[in-house]
């Protein structure tokens, strides 16, 4: 007779295997769906990781980008050259650089621009790219603007912007539209967290208006240095600052430091850190979860491993059975996720690459990561595979032939209080029996749900966090309207005169400017800022939460600026003045304060202005007004550097808020899947395992409902447990996130909110429930009387 | 020719909190290509006397020899060996693969073998040619024994060793397999040990062993045997 069936090759221990995997289909795809997520993510990340980095790296290279920037009051052009024959230097180049207000047709608006002014020269230091349009010529009003901005703004070449330089109109006609290696990241300052892409913008003129327009004839007040392969960084800053040293050196910043740079890079080490951990978790859970799987496998399968011994299998093809149930599941993940990520990892570095600006793209497929990929989900699931299935190494061949004794039965320790294990019913003595015996799986189920929602917790605490900083920074820390700069420091009665000038609840004059403060060798640029001692803008409050005033001698510092400096309330600071013919002065911290945006230090006005500067004079000022015509009124008055809107600085933050709600989403939806998976799977094997149980719960006269509801009440308590314990655990990731998202810009408190609290709670709910479904259709499907027939199935 | 012998095999083991002692002393030799029962109740010693010669298990002291080799002396991998290659086990609940066909288990044995047997003229010989096929739930509890045997068989062991092959089967079934074991001992010269607590069994053999606990109580040669289907129980 013709046999109709297909004749399988495969060995026929692996056939067994592949109607195994088909037999628990849901589970293993369950299992499978983890490791692909978790590959995945990890290959696209990782290599959209290193072709980020590769781009920026390239678009540096390509533009000449700066090693090192140093701001002056004013340097000659012939000294700028010099510069050249310091050790380690080998391109100098010098430029001015300018902050002005551009006047818009809306009057209420405030737009700030920085000119730059450029050669145009084909070895510029931090030479621009066209992205349409053409350079400028050497002479004339013409001027580049930064991509973004023009974007934001809608201006096109051939149109013509308008700035007031100290007190004069200029027009100015956009001649091209550029992109450039220190802007791919747009911020005005330290001081603002995010990028305004409307609000503030690069502009690059010629020297010659800039010369004009500044008043600086003959001199530059910023240098660019490029170093040679030789350079020692430090060595070369000392050289060339000593050099400087009668031109008054502001502020040096290294690549490493500078905005821009430094917020890409941190970008690419959040992208490295994601990288490495999310994978990992999946990759971890996916392996506990075919633990659990393997361990129920093996001990369900005991007299099949026994049969497969006494007819000569050896210990080693029966575990590697098992172990290749978890492999499957790893290779087909890893390959599956490791092609989905390359497929992702274009898009990602795209979308990275729209969000900073870049305009060139560099992405290659890494196929080494393909490998890494599959042979770390491998390697995951070769381990869980082993230690899950080693029980059926401790099974023998005479194990074919016997049944099994019955476990041994213990009292649980609620059944030692009679009072109330007496007031149990029966079903809720099941339930509690089984959640105290089967203490692994138990625990196993908890860790899962506690997890899900330490994570869902982390994830919508994050909006209300960020909206929570803002809050503390702008209604509580800070409360001006308006934060002005001038261009030049004027004696503090300007004040007075602005009064006059705009119609403002308050007015107050301050210091800002940028010092390098040193403790022993440990160095940190900020800007210190001068206030009036009964300052009615800022509210300090110490880090044990108690409110402290503005001392009359010494600083205080934030936070950050204390960690990055080593540093504690007494401590003695130096603070390096780059004023010519000023001397350094050591202050002492008198506190060390809470700031969310920005790192600062703060001093009396008047003792800042003495110790530092010059006496009675002010470089800014805060305003509390509701006038609409503010803005029109300050862009008419010479001297009006950048103005800070709190407002704008608000609305910016909200179009962040955007991108940062769909990482956010992300992330409920990791939670989601994990959570799920991890119920779903520990309930299915709870189930297995209990087969016989409740089949004789069935032939008692259980109803399947009941019984189903037994299992409802059971993950019940597991779930409670599960959120006491994923309370805590939620509020250590935050913290730990928090010392991880802070930087120099930002500093984070991360506690979790009341809501978060309730909605990660809802959520995880809503995940057990759907899980609990599917469980319902294996309740189903329970052939009872086939459980009870089969000694083993 | 002696095929199988046993030196003074003694076993002991710990069940529950109870030391038992499953077998104590025994020696025999088994000719090649008898036909042996080993009749005992249960507890009598007979299945662990069973796994011990069937290398699944080791003696707490004593010797199994098969012909001049001492399988008691066999490292753990010697023993899956000596599983793989001499021996050939039929267990009283069949124990076949439940995701494999008739033809599939067969080959989950020969797969493994030094020298099977073809699996098709196997599977004729125990009368599963038509249903090959099917799956363990498709088949008749007799079908699957069959199933089992042919598992057995299909790598050419020395020797057959059936755990109470017919226990869980009807009397017609029974004679049916039981019918089968003789045929595949007469046609091709295999050695059959047959552990069994029904002594009608026990006539149809060249040779009866009784036991009860843990020792050989008789040791008869039935220089008669009567056939297969003049048993009764």
């Amino acid at each position: 007779m013709v046999s109709h069936r297909r004749k399988h090759r495969l060995p026929k221990i692996d056939l067994m295997l592949i109607r195994m995997i088909n037999h628990s289909k849901g589970q293993f795809i369950a299992v499978l769906t983890i490791i692909t997520m978790g590959v995945a993510i990890f290959t696209s990340l990782n290599m959209a990781s290193v072709n980020m980095n590769n781009t920026v790296d390239a678009y540096y290279k390509q533009n000449n980008f700066a090693d090192l920037f140093i701001q002056t009051v004013a340097i000659p052009y012939q000294k700028v050259k010099q510069l050249e024959d310091i050790n380690g230097v080998d391109q100098a180049m010098g430029r001015i650089t300018l902050e002005v207000p551009m006047i818009t047709d809306n009057q209420n608006e405030r737009v700030n621009l920085r000119l730059i002014t450029t050669t145009g020269d084909e070895n510029e230091i931090n030479r621009s790219t066209l992205l349409e349009g053409k350079l400028i010529s050497d002479s004339g009003r013409e001027a580049l603007l930064i991509e973004q901005f023009a974007k934001a703004r809608g201006i096109g070449t051939g149109d013509e912007i308008n700035v007031q330089i100290r007190g004069k109109q200029y027009a100015l006609e956009v001649v091209g539209i550029v992109a450039n290696p220190e802007f791919i990241y747009i911020m005005e300052n330290n001081q603002s967290i995010l990028p305004a892409e409307k609000n503030f913008g690069i502009c690059y003129v010629t020297e010659e208006f800039g010369q004009q327009a500044s008043g600086l004839i003959g001199s530059y007040n910023e240098l660019l240095i490029r170093y040679d392969v030789y350079a020692d960084e430090e060595l070369l800053i000392d050289d060339v600052e000593n050099a400087l040293d009668l031109y008054g050196v502001k502020q040096t910043i290294k690549r490493e430091d500078q905005l821009s740079n430094a917020i890409i890079n941190q970008e690419l080490v959040q992208l490295n850190n994601m990288a490495s951990t999310i994978p990992i978790l999946f990759l971890v859970v996916a392996a506990l979860i075919l633990m659990m799987m393997l361990s129920r496998m093996v001990k369900k399968d005991r007299i099949k491993i026994g049969v497969l011994k006494s007819i000569g299998y050896r210990n080693g093809q029966v575990l590697f059975h098992y172990v290749k149930y978890s492999l499957s599941a790893g290779v087909i993940g890893g390959a599956v996720g490791a092609v989905l990520g390359m497929l992702l990892a274009g898009a990602i570095t795209r979308l990275f690459l729209e969000y900073f600006h870049i305009p060139m793209l560099r992405v290659e497929f890494y196929y080494s990561y393909l490998i890494i990929a599959i042979i770390l989900s491998a390697a995951f699931c070769i381990l869980s595979g082993l230690i899950g299935a080693r029980g059926a190494l401790k099974i023998t061949p005479a194990d074919a032939m016997r049944s099994e004794a019955p476990k041994s039965g213990k009292r649980i320790l609620l059944e030692k209080i009679p009072f109330f294990w007496k007031r149990l019913s029966f079903s809720s003595k099941m339930i509690n029996k089984n959640i105290f015996r089967i203490k692994k799986r138990t625990l196993f189920v908890m860790a899962g749900i506690s997890l899900t929602y330490a994570m869902m917790l982390f994830s919508t605490s994050m909006p209300s966090i960020m909206d929570q900083m803002m809050n503390e920074h702008f209604k509580e820390f800070q409360k001006m309207d308006y934060n002005i700069g001038f261009t030049s420091p004027v004696h503090y009665n300007t004040v007075r005169d602005m009064e006059h000038l705009i119609d403002a609840n308050y007015i107050e004059g301050k210091l800002e400017y940028p010092f390098e403060l040193t403790n022993g060798n440990k160095k940190k640029a900020v800007n210190i800022i001068g206030l009036s001692r009964d300052t009615r803008f800022y509210t300090f409050i110490d880090n044990k939460g108690n409110e402290i005033n503005l001392p009359r001698q010494g600083v205080l510092v934030t936070e950050n600026l204390a960690k990055a400096l080593d540093i504690e309330k007494g401590d003695l600071i130096q603070v390096n003045n780059y004023i010519p013919n000023r001397e350094d002065i050591i202050v002492q911290v008198k506190g060390v304060i809470r700031q969310s945006l920005g790192m600062n230090a703060y001093m009396d006005i008047d003792t800042m202005g003495k110790l530092l500067l010059e006496k009675n004079v002010i470089n800014g000022v805060y305003i509390d007004s509701s006038d609409p015509n503010i803005n029109e009124k300050l862009i008419k008055a010479a001297n009006i550097g950048p103005v800070m809107s709190i407002a704008d600085m608000r609305s910016a933050y909200e179009q962040y808020m955007t991108m940062v709600n769909i990482s956010i989403g992300i992330m409920v939806l990791f939670s989601g899947i994990l959570g799920f998976s991890i119920v779903y799977n520990a309930t299915i094997v709870s189930l297995s395992e209990r087969e016989m149980e409740f089949s004789s719960l069935r032939v008692l006269g259980f109803s399947k409902w009941e019984i189903f509801m037994m299992i409802v009440r059971e993950n019940n308590i597991l779930v409670i447990l599960g959120i006491g314990f994923g309370i805590p655990l939620g509020f250590l990731m935050s913290e730990y996130s928090a010392a991880a998202f802070s930087t120099d810009i930002y500093t984070v408190d991360m506690t979790p909110t009341l809501t978060a609290l309730v909605y990660a709670g809802i959520y995880t709910v809503v995940c057990v429930f759907l899980a609990q479904l599917a469980t319902y259709r294996k309740i189903q499907k329970l052939d009872f009387l086939q459980a009870l027939k089969n000694r083993e199935s | 020719m002696v095929i199988l012998r046993t030196e003074n095999l003694t076993k002991s083991y710990q069940m529950g909190e109870i030391e038992v002692k499953a077998l104590q002393e025994t020696s025999f030799e088994i000719e090649e290509g008898k036909f042996i029962v080993i009749l005992g109740p249960s507890g009598s010693g007979k299945s662990t006397l069973l796994n011990i010669i069937g290398g699944m298990d080791q003696p707490t002291s004593g010797k199994v020899f098969l012909r001049d080799e001492e399988i008691t002396a066999y490292s753990e991998k010697e023993l899956t060996e000596y599983r793989r290659n001499k021996i050939g086990f039929i267990f009283q609940f069949y124990n076949i693969m439940a995701n494999l066909t008739a033809e599939e288990n067969v080959e989950l044995a020969t797969e493994i073998s030094q020298n099977p047997l073809p699996v098709d003229e196997i599977l004729e010989a125990v009368g599963l040619g038509e249903r090959k096929d099917h799956f363990p739930s498709q088949l008749s509890g007799g079908e699957q024994q069959r199933v089992s045997i042919a598992r057995a068989v299909a790598k050419n062991p020395e020797i057959l060793l059936c755990d109470e092959p017919t226990g869980a089967l009807d009397f017609e079934t029974g004679i049916a397999i039981l019918s089968l074991l003789r045929k595949l001992n007469r046609d091709m010269g295999k050695t059959v040990i047959i552990i069994t607590h029904n002594s009608d069994i026990a006539y149809m053999a060249d040779r009866i062993i009784k036991m009860r606990s843990g020792c050989i109580i008789e040791d008869i040669i039935n220089e008669n045997p009567i056939d297969v289907e003049d048993i009764v129980w």
